[in-house]
């Protein structure tokens, strides 16, 4: 079970935006998770969170399934880079999660080394936006708000 | 020195033991812990045999007692065994050592890197872990951490019945086929972490005693219970006896069995020195716990995957602190019976589910019995929450379905930036303690002699006023050594910083009536280093770190949170101290001071560099100090303690504060008429005037009728305290707050001269660091108007100028809203140059002026403040009914004034005008600067005007008040309601000249003036005392031929505030802060800084400070 909706937002002059929330397959990690709904939620976005340890298969089919506006990965465990790079590829090779927006942030290797050629290589494979741990939330809001078109349904969660 | 905890160690089998082979586990912590020693123990994985090996042996290769680990990596975990063998020939790096990959052969290989007698661990995280323990197995290894539920609900998504029937098998495959070799298997729980944050001490035991069970129905016959360090020391060391008192109880006495601790599992702290803090804590929270065995982190935690070389630093580190930690393992305490209670509820509570242990997990969660906070597994029903509280436990805030008496606080959902505050909330504690005081600089610039005595200086009273000059004393001590050293003695019988009227304990329905943001102690903003005199956060950014979850940094705080923030500034200054200052509590009351003839001999005979002298190693006890440059000033002060010993100190700093005063006539009168008219049946009470954290408010009887008089500020924490201190609620309705009555409430019916409560404060549109630039009321003219010697009037010749300002404020900002900026700002230069030049700005000119911007600006001025405080004024009401409807009226309107904003709301941008220049204001009044009249008409009119109208309180207390009133809880008597002694009735009574038929006889009168500064009426030995001896004298008022007013206010100098005594000279060994001189000063009583520039409150302070060390230079 996810941690229980937010009440409703004060402030959500931007359009509200279906995201959904996952993690590297082998990532067992979940408070980053936890605090994301929760900010996103706040600011008047509607959250679906997979939880720990995505397969790529469980990513593939939930895309399919519920249509998100932005698929948001967040790992912190040190296989984000290679988790990660599975993930888009997946997303990439089905001809109907091919065009989803998808962005990756957190810990994404074990060390710092190699941060460069790590973001580049997650972009070449499809992601829209990589980043790098210590960026602040905002930007991901910004990135929310200048998403194409109109909210594309109904909430997914 | 450490021991091992009892009954732990030796329930080992004691008949025929098996023998065990080398490296076993248990064996091997058992010989540490009858040594005395504790053990230490690495996370650590290598992807790489060789680099693993090569860590293994360095772990055992050290002098410590140490067993070495094998961490798994993530691939190997979840059981994708084929993408840890593509990485491994990929040549990608792994986050552990993938042990399955690898196979047995390279395993033993790595494993016999640590030698025969040292033990090794597998770590890994599997939900299913039969591949690993296979391998394991076949490699030798015995040791594994994990469990059905620890490894399963925080590490992934495979279903809790998979990882309970998992975990059965691959236990009793491990143990049997450990055996089979002449082996003991060992299994850890790792319950005692589950998801590492923010799960309270109790459900991280049960899982560690239910897991352990587990192993054990399932024949494990060695096993460890777990516990990883939270976020409160005593809460973790109850937690560890709990631990072993239940592992005691439940575990089969032939099962061996030890504690293990893991140091901090969340948030870790960014620096070194922080992490190191964290580590040695942890490790002395083992020995003092009872743990035989720590698993450490390191000091690159919170950035990477530490290498071998910072995994053998933290063990040193550890093992180091852990040689030095006194004290046995605590066996009580309320910490430990708190968890020992609610684990063993949850314990007996599962237990009861079924015969085995792994159904009545399963069972367990699915009931929602066992439910772990914020964990995301689909398996956890998720009901529970909890919260870091302000003291630092972890504590429920929903228990969900936990079989738990303890009572639940319903509380609302936790926002991310909540989240995100409790879960760094150590790391950025021990990044802040660790960051040491800046390193004393070793060679001061002046070198004064080295036995130059110190200057002693006693602070009587650290509340805000006393702190707020000894934060500057210190600030200036570090940014220059002083001369000779200064000693301070912070003498209050209250805690050091709080004093009386902020005490942390009292009721946290009593506000403050300043925005949190508004407030500050320290005199400049934090500047990312520790938090010291000079730097330090506001009250709101420190609320907002010290208690995230409950802070509400925007608004207004509790008084005792502003308590507990004083108290945080006072131990700041003590853990800073620069050097040559010294810092020492006197928990005691000073009952009379005197000066010491003899120390003032002494002190002359010292010689010119006055560094000699028998009194210069005295002690605070000492009879006599050593002379102190008093010089002209008679001596030493010696003050004597309510405790029975004197303290001899060079300067005085007198900051009381709030008075406790005499009765007046009339108030005694009323004690008296309480006292003869109460009888057991119907008691009648008289409460007195001061804080109403000390009324007895509570003895108030459901259904007495309670008379308030005054309607100021401690009026509303007497009725917050009457109706929400009683259980009381109150909620949103249609119409805006609904009270829900709890029944116990009292009949309460308030009274004062207006008839009307404060007015409300606007709704903050200004910065913190707002300061208002006067147009008209200027300092400049104000500072002209004086210098013309002769003492003003202040109702003619200074007031129509502050008038004026609060006129051209108003009608600049409704020609704001309804033209817009440019036209306001325009208006505002033309009023001002229109009325500067004039002997009488009239505020007829500007109604003029503003006719100009047509008919949607309200041209009219106010034409005194009265019209606004005094709306009743004159007024007649037919009933009481009628004056209720009247005053809801008018309060809501103030209320939707006050919701426009103290920038955007004309009234309330030109009200706060008087809160603005009140600095100005002073400079007029202070020091006798109104004539003898003239000051008894502005402590008397202009005075309670001025506060009813700028010192109001938040929108939230109106609120409450319209609901209380709506709910017939509250009955305002009316305007100009007299209360008496009723003879007649036995009992008090009030009535209200302007209004129908309103008397009512009470049961209770609370008396909710704030009693005035009146030095003769004081209670305190210390000013009485000082007053008979002439030390001080009161300020009277006195012009040539325009009579005397008696004030009743300390007479003092300006900066830096002498005291003048009774025969007028000045006594320069001693300052005056604060209310004990109000009067002589104006609006005292104000008990914070402000960020940004300094205000008076700082200045004082500072002058004080300053003045402090240049006599210790003299």
């Amino acid at each position: 079970m996810t941690p229980s909706a937010r009440p409703q937002s004060l402030r959500s002059p931007q359009p509200s935006r279906r995201v959904l929330l996952t993690t590297g397959s082998s990532d067992a990690h979940t408070w980053n998770l936890v605090h994301l709904q929760l900010f996103l939620e706040e600011h008047g976005h509607s959250v679906l969170n997979l939880g720990p340890c995505v397969p790529e298969r469980l990513l593939v089919d939930t895309v399919r399934m519920t249509s998100p506006d932005l698929v948001v990965l967040s790992s912190v465990n040190g296989h984000g880079h290679q988790d990660g790079l599975r993930a888009a590829r997946a997303l990439r090779a089905d001809d109907r999660t091919r065009s989803v927006p998808m962005v990756i942030g957190g810990l994404l290797g074990i060390s710092p080394e190699g941060a460069a050629a790590r973001t580049a290589e997650l972009l070449d494979a499809g992601y829209d936006e990589v980043y790098e741990d210590g960026t602040p939330l905002t930007a991901l809001l910004r990135l929310l708000a200048g998403l194409d078109g109109a909210c594309t349904g109904r909430a997914a969660a | 020195m450490y021991r091992a905890g009892r009954g732990l160690t030796t329930s080992a089998p004691t008949p025929s033991p098996p023998p065990l082979a080398p490296g076993d586990l248990g064996a091997f912590v058992r010989d540490a812990a009858a040594a005395g020693e504790l053990v230490v123990q690495p996370r650590m994985g290598m992807a790489g045999p060789e680099e693993m090996a090569r860590g293994v042996a360095a772990v055992a290769a050290l002098p410590e007692r140490t067993v070495a680990t094998l961490t798994i990596d993530s691939y190997t975990r979840v059981g994708d065994h084929a993408a840890a063998t593509a990485a491994l020939r990929a040549g990608h790096p792994l986050n552990g050592f993938p042990l399955v990959s690898h196979g047995p052969r390279t395993g033993a290989r790595v494993a016999a890197a640590a030698g025969r007698a040292v033990p090794v661990q597998v770590r890994h995280g599997s939900a299913d872990p039969m591949a690993i323990f296979r391998t394991m197995a076949a490699a030798g290894l015995t040791a594994s951490e994990g469990g059905p539920v620890s490894y399963c609900l925080p590490y992934g998504r495979t279903p809790l019945a998979e990882s309970v029937a998992a975990w059965r098998d691959s236990v009793r495959f491990l143990t049997e086929e450990s055996r089979r070799h002449g082996r003991r298997a060992h299994l850890e729980s790792f319950g005692g972490c589950l998801l590492g944050q923010l799960c309270p001490p109790s459900l991280l035991v049960a899982v560690s005693v239910l897991e352990c069970l587990f192993f054990t129905a399932h024949g494990a016959t060695s096993v460890s219970l777990s516990y990883a360090q939270q976020t409160h020391p005593g809460q973790d060391a109850g937690a560890l006896a709990a631990l072993r008192k239940l592992a005691d109880e439940f575990l089969p006495p032939a099962v061996d069995r030890h504690l293990v601790l893991y140091t901090y599992m969340g948030v870790y702290p960014k620096t070194v020195p922080g992490a190191r803090l964290l580590l040695r804590r942890s490790a002395e929270l083992a020995v003092r716990g009872g743990a035989q065995r720590l698993i450490v982190k390191t000091e690159t935690e919170a950035h990477r995957i530490p290498t071998v070389h910072e995994n053998l630093t933290a063990l040193r580190i550890a093992a180091e602190a852990a040689r030095t930690a006194h004290g046995t393992p605590a066996g009580g305490g309320a910490d430990a019976e708190e968890t020992y209670t609610e684990a063993r509820a949850l314990i007996t509570a599962v237990l009861g589910l079924s015969d085995d242990p792994g159904t009545a997990l399963l069972k367990a969660f699915d009931r929602g019995l066992l439910d772990v906070p914020f964990c995301l597994h689909p398996d956890n029903r998720g009901a529970v929450r909890s919260t870091v509280a302000p003291d630092g436990r972890l504590r429920w805030t929903d228990l969900g379905a936990l079989p738990l008496l303890t009572t639940s606080r319903r509380t609302l959902p936790m926002t991310s930036r909540q989240l995100s505050g409790v879960l760094g909330r150590v790391a950025r504690e021990h990044d802040r303690a660790a960051a040491t005081r800046p390193t004393p600089d070793p060679a001061p610039r002046t070198a004064p002699p080295p036995a130059a005595p110190p200057l002693r200086v006693g602070f009587v009273g650290m509340g805000p006023r006393g702190l707020s000059v000894l934060e500057r004393l210190a600030a200036r001590c570090a940014e220059e050594p002083p001369a000779r050293p200064v000693e301070v003695f912070a003498i209050d019988p209250y805690e050091a910083g709080a004093g009386r009227i902020w005490r942390t304990d009292q009721s946290p329905r009593f506000l403050m009536n300043t925005p949190a943001q508004e407030v500050t102690m320290f005199s400049g903003p934090a500047d990312g280093g520790p938090h010291r005199p000079g730097a330090g956060p506001t009250l709101g950014e420190w609320w907002a770190e010290d208690d995230p979850a409950g802070a509400e940094p925007d608004g207004y705080a509790p008084r005792a949170v502003y308590g507990r923030y004083l108290t945080y500034v006072m131990a700041r200054i003590e853990e800073t101290l620069p050097p040559r200052l010294t810092v020492h509590r006197v928990p005691a009351r000073v009952v009379c001071a005197d000066r010491d003839p003899a120390a003032d001999r002494a002190r002359a005979g010292a010689g010119p560099d006055g560094a000699a002298g028998p009194g210069g190693a005295a002690g605070p006890g000492g009879a006599a100090g050593p002379g102190g440059g008093a010089g002209a000033d008679g001596g030493a002060h010696r003050l004597r303690l309510d405790r029975g010993d004197v303290l001899t100190v060079d300067r005085l700093v007198l900051a009381t504060g709030h008075p406790l005063t005499e009765l007046d006539p009339d108030q005694r009168a009323w004690q008296r008429f309480a006292r003869e008219h109460s009888t057991p049946a119907r008691p009648v009470r008289y409460v007195a005037g001061g804080s109403a954290s000390e009324m007895p408010l509570a003895e108030i009887p459901a259904g007495a009728s309670v008379g308030i008089l005054g309607m100021g500020l401690t009026f509303y924490d007497v009725l917050a305290e009457l109706t929400l201190g009683r259980g009381g609620g109150f909620t949103e309705g249609q119409d805006g707050l609904l009270y829900l009555p709890s029944g116990k409430e009292p009949r309460i019916l308030a009274g004062s001269r207006g008839g009307v409560p404060l007015l409300t404060r606007g709704a903050n549109q200004k910065g913190p660091e707002h300061r208002y630039r006067a147009r008209l009321f200027t300092p400049e003219r104000m500072a002209a108007l004086r210098a013309a010697g002769a003492p003003l009037d202040f109702e003619r010749t200074v007031l129509p100028w502050l008038l004026a300002e609060v006129n051209l404020v108003l009608l600049a900002t409704r020609i704001r809203r309804a033209h817009g900026p440019a036209a306001a700002e325009e208006f505002t230069e033309r009023g001002a140059a229109l009325l500067a030049g004039r002997a009488d700005p009239r505020p007829r000119l500007l109604e003029r002026l503003a006719a100009d911007y047509g008919p949607r600006v309200d041209p009219r001025p106010l034409t005194g403040l009265d019209a606004l405080a005094r709306p009743f004024a004159g007024r007649r009401f037919g009933s009481s009914a009628e004056y209720h409807k009247v005053l809801t009226e008018w309060l809501r309107a103030d209320l939707a004034e006050a919701r426009r904003g103290n920038a955007d709301g004309p009234l309330k941008a030109a009200a706060d005008v008087l809160r603005d220049v009140r600095q100005t204001i002073r400079t007029v009044v202070d020091f006798g600067g109104l004539t003898p009249d003239s000051h008894r008409w502005f402590l008397a009119e202009f005075g309670p005007v001025a506060a009813m109208v700028s010192t109001g309180p938040p929108q939230l207390r109106s609120e409450q008040f319209l609901a209380l009133l709506a709910a017939g809880i509250l009955e305002p008597v009316g305007p100009g309601a007299r209360f008496e002694a009723d003879p007649v009735e036995g009992r008090f009574a009030v009535e209200s000249a302007q209004v129908e038929n309103s008397w009512a006889a009470l049961d209770v009168l609370v008396d909710a003036r704030v009693p005035g500064t009146d030095l003769a009426a004081d209670r305190d030995p210390l000013i009485r005392g000082l007053m008979v001896d002439g030390e001080i004298r009161t300020f009277t008022n006195a012009a040539e031929g325009a009579g005397e007013f008696a004030t009743g206010g300390l007479d003092c100098t300006d900066s830096p505030f002498h005291p003048v005594r009774a025969d007028g000279s000045v006594d320069t060994s001693t300052h005056v802060l604060g209310i004990p001189s109000e009067h002589t000063r104006w609006f005292t009583q104000v008990g914070s800084g402000r960020p940004g520039p300094w205000g008076s409150f700082t200045r004082d302070a500072d002058a004080i400070a300053a003045a402090l060390l240049e006599g210790g230079a003299a």
